[in-house]
């Protein structure tokens, strides 16, 4: 399985302490020599400052040998940073702590910064002391202080750099911490800061220093997506609600861009939790997840492949529902093995027999039970009370029975009359031409048009994609719960 | 003509006309010019070519007796006037008047003093003249009209002219005497001549007089004997003379190189060797700007100049050729390296020597015929011009000049972008066995290894270079050559991340062939993998604008729809033409084109019912072939590709794969594509899978079940592939049919639908179109378009994305997503079609009509 590992990928894109649980996981599959490991372990903890794990490292990789003196004179060290760090940084925060002062703080941040310095004689050093003593605190593995006094700089600071910087390291504590929702939160507040970085920077960047300084900004932005990426994984794979997150954040088209070009391998989580979710998220965003993931997993597939992947390639591109049950087998394994998906196991596996299930059955009208069980890799029996299960909860159970004494399931689909077609295709077609009146209306008064951002305003090109949205639509309806009329959403 | 008139003129003698004269000294000078010059073969052709300009021919003059000649000529009209004047026969006067003038002008042409007779004459003339005028008023018997007429005119024409020369006269006859002198110590080839005539005169002078006797010394210097005489003055002296009189009309530009070239043998020191290469190499260039390319001898001595100036340049670093020189120097000073100015700087450009041999070869490249060994044999000198081109770019790293080096990376880069790997070996071998020191370099191929590595350098270096131009074109050599070595991925996803597709219209003529070239390149890479969807859409691109061979440069705008080109335009369009070995074979391309138009099209047109649908389905070349075909009442043997291609889509379309199979795989033109095997296996795994599909659609409607068993016997394809492929088409919907899987046999489920509902459907189209072009204009006239829709539309264009039902589905697929990759900034935008630079086609009249098609193509 060592083949699927992707933790030599992904650990140069972590913090050093994120590396850390990585590490440790993968030395309890004992897929990597443990020798290996415990040296690539220590060579890690050796330039933090957690002395101790070190020592304990080293130990264990030299057992006979002596500790190196640099341990000694590190620990004391850091003994005295920390002190010296703390007395400053107690300084602001207790002034900040006072009832008094907060209460006068407001959003405002330049004018709690004045508030604070005329009142209380606190300069930016002294504010810039709680990100050192934060991030000292870090260093040495005390996260959760890392994370309240990251916190309480992030509220007083106005420098751009310093609080992006602060934010990672409050996101990197959080997550170290094991605080799934503050990290989320967290993640949001980064992840708007990435994409705002650009748009405040380049304007000044192309106005004064031209291309370099511009594409430089466009690299440092690419950057931390890759970083966001990866560090997001820890908390969407742990969240409650992490999956429909993750899907929503990696599909939108600047994260699905920075996937494509720099870490393709991303798209193991990705097309996992697009699986995944399949149950809990409401049925038609997540179908066009799969969809887009399908779409992607091709385009890459020349990049980047591993089980799951494959196995949405081979269900939904190759139709090859042998080939899909064997990579599904394989992606059983591989996701025992990852440090994120290890716990989703079972819910995979459940989705993905239910996606296999679902094409099987659109595209037959009588299925062999037994066959169709062994393309689920479950047995015989197991697969009836599946199958049962997989009617009865979907509305297929209109249409298909089991035929138990010849042992197969029969689908009778009714295929839509001609008219409801033409009924879909004209659908909302007046209420469309209307809006378009209530907008020229409206711009003829000389107000601004705000226009419903409706999917089905969108642009169309030629025949084919709207046939295909058509049929798209058509879909919608014969599978799931019927959506709300297309002219509806157009507000 | 000339022999002929020569054989005449020998026999007649100094009577002959002078116009005759004239051409047969021209063709002596020629004959002898063939005699002397053997070593210089080629220039011939091109005197030939050129003699009527007559300025050069002339110039031969100077070395030869024909200088005495015409000082005869000169003396021989003088005496016949003397004659005319004793008989008072003004006619006669005037005429041979008119003539002298006109030998003294020629005199001045060649830059040589008048001979003093001429003035003499002159003085004369003026006396004798006003003599006559006196005697004419006091005579009581008065002359004859005609005479008098030619008398009169003569006075007005007699004025001009002494008003003209009026110093020289005035010299004249002050001291007749010694204005004779001054006029013989000018002819005395040991004197050194004192300033009596015009400054300017002196000058010319003074070179002609070098001219000669150097030429002597020189001869001398090769036996060894005088070298130390040329002091470091005197060649620079002689470098001024020559560079004065550079440039202007009657300058002989081969004798000019001969003087640089026995200069630079004579220089001594450095300086000295650097400013006469310099003068040489120019010369070289500037030898015949008429001509469609240089001489091959000049070029090859240009390139060897230019290595051995970047030789020496290496090789004493003190010395440096610099573009502006900020330091105001003397030419005729000799100039060392001092403590206060450790580098001299010397004005000059090496690399604009390089560009422009460069240029030379190319031009020469495009002019030879491409089907002739002189072509072959020129080719043969891109080795050297590789190397001089390594040479230099050693230099400018040497030097640290970046935009230069830059420069000439750019060229190396163009010399081997579109070659396979073993040239690109073979051309580092040759570099690296003539510059020994050149494998150490960063740049060079024993130093990156492979040629990919190599161009990949390269093209870094480039793109870390400020200039655009040089980006773009070698973004644009990267992506060619990524796509040559079967890197289809790699190639697409570096022309989608460029974003040239934007900005492609603004760029110059030759960077959009560059552009085009690429895309092509791209197309039949897809083509090489299988990817036949995409080197489809790519292809069709450029085939739908039919001037396939013009965007690329590989031939001439046709005239068409009227338009005409000025003989500028025209120029222009043949020095931007591909030499011929860069060429991209246009029947391969047509072969690949037409190929994956039939796998994508011959199916989909399967599935459409109505011919209206038909019609706007399939892409317009390969629509008109096949109507075409199909029009024909008797189908021969296929003879060339597109009968193959076409008899081969029929077979597919009938359901006979096996034909069609052999047809494609039959075509010679595959032998062209690289790995033929593999393309070949690859075609006819297609044409299998193509041929399930286009049965399935054709015949459908007349089976209500077809077992799955048959169709894999029939296409010879396994149950497991077709079972596949069958699902495809019934998940996406293409197919309305669904698998029984305990009989083994696709069940069809269509309906026949009757004209009505037929009707209601396209109606309901129609009005879903019109509501959507209403709200289009509406976006379009309120602002704000696709991209104020807000950044979810990204990943709404996505879903669409699955149909596949059409032959756009998988293009579509390719592109849209694609252009968004790194673009933060362009989110949303829906993909505009991936354009086609139109090339040549921009600056013209018909350009924009043509640029309006196409855009309708691409919404």
């Amino acid at each position: 399985m060592a083949t699927y590992d992707l933790t030599q990928r992904m650990i140069p894109y972590l913090d050093r302490h994120l590396a850390l649980p990585l590490l440790a996981h993968v030395s309890e599959l004992s897929i990597f020599p443990a020798k290996q490991l415990q040296e690539a372990q220590y060579e890690l903890a050796r330039r933090t400052n957690m002395v101790d794990y070190s020592v304990s490292l080293f130990e264990q990789l030299h057992p006979s040998d002596e500790v190196p003196e640099e341990f000694g004179s590190k620990r004391s060290n850091v003994e005295t940073t920390n002190e010296r760090l703390q007395k400053e940084a107690q300084v602001v925060l207790d002034v900040i702590e006072n009832p008094e002062v907060a209460q006068a703080l407001r959003q405002d941040k330049m004018q709690n910064l004045n508030y604070l310095r005329e009142k209380h004689n606190l300069t930016h050093e002294e504010i810039n002391a709680l990100y050192h003593f934060g991030q000292f605190q870090y260093t040495y593995g005390n996260y959760s202080g890392a994370a309240q006094f990251l916190y309480h700089f992030l509220v007083l600071s106005t420098d751009p750099e310093l609080n992006l910087s602060a934010q990672w390291g409050k996101l990197a504590s959080d997550i170290l911490s094991g605080d799934w929702q503050t990290a989320k939160d967290e993640l949001d507040r980064l992840r708007e800061a990435i994409d705002n970085r650009s748009t405040s920077l380049v304007p000044a960047a192309s106005a004064g220093v031209g291309i370099d300084s511009a594409s430089s900004t466009a690299l440092a932005q690419l950057q931390g997506r890759t970083w966001y990426l990866h560090w997001s994984l820890f908390v969407y794979f742990n969240h409650p609600e992490g999956r429909h997150a993750l899907l929503e954040v990696f599909l939108s088209p600047a994260y699905l861009n920075t996937i494509q070009t720099s870490c393709p391998w991303i798209l193991r989580y990705l097309a996992a939790a697009a699986v995944i979710s399949r149950k809990t998220a409401t049925s038609g965003r997540i179908r066009h997840a799969v969809k887009e993931v399908v779409r992607v997993v091709q385009m890459e597939n020349y990049q980047y492949h591993d089980p799951i992947t494959d196995f949405l390639k081979m269900l939904f591109i190759d139709f090859d529902f042998e080939a899909a049950q064997k990579e599904l087998g394989e992606a059983e394994k591989l996701i025992e093995n990852d440090f994120f998906l290890q716990n989703f196991k079972d819910e995979f596996l459940d989705n993905a027999r239910y996606f296999i299930s679902e094409a099987y059955c659109r595209i037959h009208r009588q299925i062999d039970i037994a066959d169709l069980s062994a393309r689920l890799n479950l047995s015989r029996s197991e697969g009836e009370k599946w199958i049962v299960n997989l009617i009865r909860d979907t509305r297929m159970g209109a249409d298909a029975k089991i035929d138990l004494s010849r042992n197969i399931i029969v689908i009778d689909k009714p295929h839509a009359p001609v008219y409801q077609s033409v009924i879909e295709r004209t659908r909302g077609l007046s209420f469309r031409t209307q809006a378009l009146g209530v907008a020229m209306q409206r711009r003829a008064m000389g107000e601004a048009v705000q226009r419903g951002g409706g999917g089905d305003r969108r642009p169309r090109g030629d025949r084919g994609d709207r046939g295909a949205a058509d049929r798209e639509r058509e879909q919608q309806q014969e599978h799931l719960v019927p959506p709300a009329p297309a002219a509806v959403e157009v507000a | 003509m000339s022999r002929f008139l020569r054989t005449a003129g020998e026999g007649s003698d100094d009577e002959s006309s002078e116009e005759e004269e004239e051409e047969l000294s021209d063709d002596d000078d020629d004959d002898e010019e063939k005699e002397e010059q053997k070593k210089v073969p080629g220039s011939r052709f091109l005197k030939g070519a050129d003699s009527d300009s007559e300025s050069e021919e002339e110039e031969k003059k100077v070395v030869k007796s024909a200088k005495d000649k015409r000082v005869e000529e000169i003396e021989a009209c003088a005496k016949s006037m003397d004659n005319a004047l004793k008989i008072n026969d003004w006619v006669k006067i005037s005429d041979d008047y008119d003539k002298l003038i006109r030998l003294v002008q020629r005199q001045v042409l060649v830059n040589e003093a008048t001979p003093p007779l001429y003035i003499k004459t002159l003085v004369d003339l003026e006396s004798s003249l006003n003599a006559a005028l006196a005697k004419e008023k006091t005579a009581s018997k008065k002359m004859q009209a005609n005479n008098a007429r030619a008398l009169n005119a003569m006075r007005s024409k007699l004025r001009k002219t002494l008003k003209e020369s009026e110093d020289q006269v005035k010299l004249y006859q002050e001291d007749p005497e010694a204005f004779e002198r001054a006029y013989q110590a000018q002819q005395a080839p040991e004197v050194v001549p004192t300033p009596a005539v015009k400054a300017k005169k002196v000058r010319v002078e003074l070179e002609d007089e070098e001219e000669g006797g150097d030429g002597d010394e020189f001869t001398t210097v090769g036996k060894g004997g005088k070298a130390l005489s040329f002091t470091a003055d005197q060649v620079l002296k002689t470098l001024a003379a020559v560079s004065e009189a550079r440039g202007k009309k009657n300058t002989d530009r081969a004798e000019q190189s001969r003087i640089l070239e026995k200069l630079a043998e004579a220089a001594g020191t450095t300086y000295q060797e650097i400013r006469v290469l310099l003068a040489l190499i120019s010369s070289r260039f500037d030898y015949n700007p008429m001509a469609t390319f240089m001489p091959l001898d000049a070029w090859a001595s240009a390139k060897g100049e230019i290595d051995q100036l970047v030789k020496v340049l290496m090789a004493d670093p003190q010395y440096a050729v610099v573009e502006d020189v900020t330091l105001e120097y003397s030419d005729l000073d000799e100039r060392a390296p001092t403590k206060e100015v450790p580098v001299v700087r010397i004005r000059g450009s090496v690399i604009s020597f390089v560009d422009r041999l460069d240029d030379e070869f190319t031009r020469s490249l495009q002019n030879i015929d491409p089907h002739g060994q002189e072509y072959v044999e020129r080719l043969k000198d891109e080795r050297g011009l590789y190397e001089t081109i390594c040479r230099a770019q050693m230099y400018f790293e040497q030097k640290d000049e970046g935009e230069s080096a830059a420069r000439v990376a750019y060229r190396r880069l163009d010399h081997i972008y579109s070659k396979p790997d073993v040239l690109i070996q073979a051309l580092e071998q040759g570099v690296v066995t003539a510059i020994p020191e050149f494998s150490q370099s960063p740049s060079s191929l024993s130093v990156t290894g492979s040629s990919a590595v190599l161009i990949d350098a390269l093209c870094k270096q480039l793109y870390k270079s400020g200039q655009p131009f040089l980006r773009t074109r070698a973004m644009l050599s990267h992506i060619y050559h990524h796509a040559l070595a079967n890197n289809f991925e790699t190639a697409r996803d570096m022309m989608l991340m460029s974003h040239l597709q934007d900005s492609i219209h603004a760029a110059d003529a030759g960077t959009q062939i560059l552009y085009n070239r690429a895309v092509v390149q791209l197309g039949l890479a897809a083509f090489r993998q299988g990817l036949v969807r995409e080197a489809h859409s790519i292809l069709q691109e450029i085939f739908s604008t039919q001037r396939v061979k013009e965007l690329l440069a590989q031939g001439l705008h046709q005239q068409r729809y009227g338009v005409i080109l000025t003989p500028e335009q025209e120029k222009s369009d043949r020095a931007r033409q591909m030499p011929f070995h860069m060429h991209i074979n246009l029947e391969l391309l047509e072969a690949a084109f037409l190929v994956s138009c039939m796998l994508v099209e011959v199916p989909t047109l399967a599935s459409l019912d109505t011919e209206e649908q038909r019609r706007k389905a399939a892409s317009k070349p390969f629509r008109r072939l096949l109507d075409y075909a199909e029009r024909q009442v008797f189908m021969g043997p296929p003879e060339h590709t597109r009968d193959h291609i076409m008899q081969a889509s029929r077979a597919l379309q009938d359901g006979e794969w096996e034909k069609c199979r052999d047809l494609i795989e039959g075509m010679k033109v595959w032998s062209l594509i690289g790995n033929e095997k593999q393309v070949k296996e690859m075609l006819a795994q297609r044409i299998q899978e193509e041929g399930v599909r286009t049965y399935l659609f054709t015949f459908a409607p007349y089976y209500t079940t077809v077992s799955l068993e048959l169709l894999s016997k029939t296409f010879s394809l396994s149950v497991r592939s077709v079972t596949s492929i069958v699902s495809k088409m019934i998940w996406n919907e293409e197919l309305a049919a669904s698998l029984d899987q305990e009989t083994g046999v696709v069940v069809f489920t269509r309906t026949e639908l009757t004209r009505v509902q037929q009707l209601a459907q396209a109606l309901a189209d129609r009005v879903s179109n019109l509501v959507e072009s209403n709200e289009k204009a509406l976006d379009a006239k309120l602002g704000g378009g696709p991209e104020a829709r807000g950044p979810g539309e990204g990943g709404k264009t996505g879903e669409r994305k699955e149909g596949g039902a059409t032959g756009a589905g998988g293009e579509r697929r390719f592109d849209r997503t694609r252009t968004q990759r790194t673009g933060a900034a362009r989110t949303g935008t829906g993909f505009r079609g991936e354009r086609f630079s139109q090339g040549l086609g921009n600056n013209r009249v018909g350009g924009a009509q043509n640029a309006g098609a196409r855009t309708r193509v691409a919404a």
